[in-house]
């Protein structure tokens, strides 16, 4: 999956991962994908949680060698 | 998504529609500065919007004539409170004794003037935010200058025995300063029956503009003036006065009501009972009796989960709120107010404070409630923390 907006929060913690995912979010135009990477596991689980409450659309979430990759949907 | 539901009324409130109305001709036709009789008709008809916003005030307060002066807002107040009174009476007294929950603009000026020789007593409180009068009693001396004390809490909401404080500074010859900018015009502040003798207020909290403020300041207080420049505001703040905003604060006050304050305490009362009930781990911070407790302020600390991460939540569900956490603060400190009150870290960090206005709906309060229901039950889920 080609993301067109990368969110890089390997290494931060909590509150740090959504954050970003947030200001990622509303700099993003209407339909356009955002992937956020990380390794805070706390950041994994809540994310999903923030996109459910942003009304926006969760494509996939995939874990390799201790790193995250989550993709919404704008 | 659904409306956004602001409860963040202690950082700022929402302008009222007819204070922004009331405003306008003053950035559109009467833009000129506010001058004396003998200049030119838009002056003199600035200068008119401008006592009349000063009246409004003065008789809210009950206060004299000419004792009230508009500055940029409650920290400029606040600032020229402590630092006016204390360079004013340098090389005669120099002791000022505050409470370790003022405001950070308070805080920071007595920290100021220590760094300039001035002793400074700090006065603890309860677990509740109270100050023990009794306290600033023993912390006068004969070298005390000013006392310096909020009404009500910007965070907890914990309302000050103000009325027994300003006896005690008035038998003790000291002056007496109250930072009101939370409570003007929402409690009692009667300056014919209070004894105070500088009181700050602030514009943006009562749904007036932002960058206008005043400070009274009772006649014949000796203050040194801060600003300089030409000969604003009876000579003790100088700068071209914000008519506009100035005109806008008045119309606030003037727009405040009692039944007002009557409705948001009906709101915090909802908001705090269906958070208790609701929300197991819940605790109050602050006063757990509603009259002596702020009426739009409800701060709660949920166990186990962060403020920020509850309050991040709660921003995507479309509701604003705050938290005492250190992470939210841009000092990465937790909430000194907090830690001056006794409470451990992890309660701090769990503070979320939600601030009341009278634009706040009944509606409002149940989704919040289910809101932060629904936020605290998913972190506690993935929480760390036993």
């Amino acid at each position: 999956m080609d993301p067109d907006i990368i969110v890089d929060v390997i290494g931060e913690t909590c509150p740090v991962p959504l954050v970003e995912m947030r200001k990622a979010v509303l700099k993003a135009e209407k339909g356009k994908v955002i992937e956020v990477k990380g390794t805070h596991p706390a950041s994994k689980q809540e994310i999903p949680m923030a996109v459910d409450s942003l009304g926006l659309k969760l494509l996939k979430t995939e874990e390799s060698d201790g790193i995250w990759h989550i993709y919404i949907r704008r | 998504m659904q409306d956004r539901i602001y409860m963040d009324n202690s950082a700022t409130s929402q302008p009222d529609p007819q204070v922004v109305k009331a405003m306008l001709p003053y950035f559109i036709e009467q833009y000129a500065v506010a001058s004396s009789q003998f200049s030119h008709t838009p002056g003199i008809q600035a200068r008119e919007g401008l006592d009349q916003a000063r009246e409004i005030i003065t008789k809210k307060l009950n206060a004299e004539q000419e004792s009230v002066i508009f500055t940029s807002g409650g920290t400029e107040s606040n600032n020229l409170a402590l630092k006016g009174t204390a360079w004013a009476h340098q090389g005669k007294k120099n002791h000022l004794v505050i409470s370790k929950i003022v405001h950070n603009s308070v805080l920071h000026s007595a920290q100021w003037l220590e760094k300039q020789g001035f002793d400074i007593t700090y006065i603890d409180v309860d677990e509740q935010g109270f100050i023990d009068p009794d306290h600033i009693r023993e912390a006068i001396t004969n070298q005390t200058i000013l006392v310096s004390v909020q009404h009500a809490n910007h965070e907890v909401g914990t309302i000050q025995p103000v009325q027994e404080i300003a006896r005690i500074c008035q038998d003790a010859d000291t002056l007496f300063h109250i930072d009101a900018c939370r409570s003007f015009t929402m409690l009692d502040l009667n300056l014919q029956t209070l004894p105070a003798d500088l009181v700050s207020i602030t514009g943006h909290l009562i749904h007036g503009p932002k960058g206008v403020g005043a400070l009274y300041i009772r006649p014949g207080t000796k203050i040194q003036k801060w600003q300089h420049g030409g000969y604003h505001e009876f000579d003790k703040r100088a700068g071209t006065e914000n008519v506009a905003g100035i005109v806008g604060f008045g119309k606030s006050v003037e727009l405040a009501q009692q039944k007002h304050v009557d409705y948001i305490r009906g709101l915090q009362k909802q908001l705090m009972d269906g958070l208790i009930q609701e929300i197991k781990g819940t605790v109050i911070n602050g006063p757990l009796d509603p009259d002596k407790r702020h009426p739009g302020n409800v701060n709660v600390s949920f166990s186990r989960v962060e403020g920020e991460s509850v309050v991040l939540h709660l921003d995507m569900k479309g509701i604003s709120v705050i938290t005492g956490s250190a992470c939210f603060s841009r000092s990465l400190e937790p909430s000194y107010v907090m830690m001056a009150m006794g409470f451990s870290h992890e309660r701090a960090h769990g503070s979320i404070r939600f601030t009341l206005s009278r634009f706040n709906q009944e509606s409002e309060i149940g989704r919040v409630i289910r809101s932060c229901n629904d936020v605290v039950e998913s972190l506690r889920k993935i929480s760390p923390l036993q």
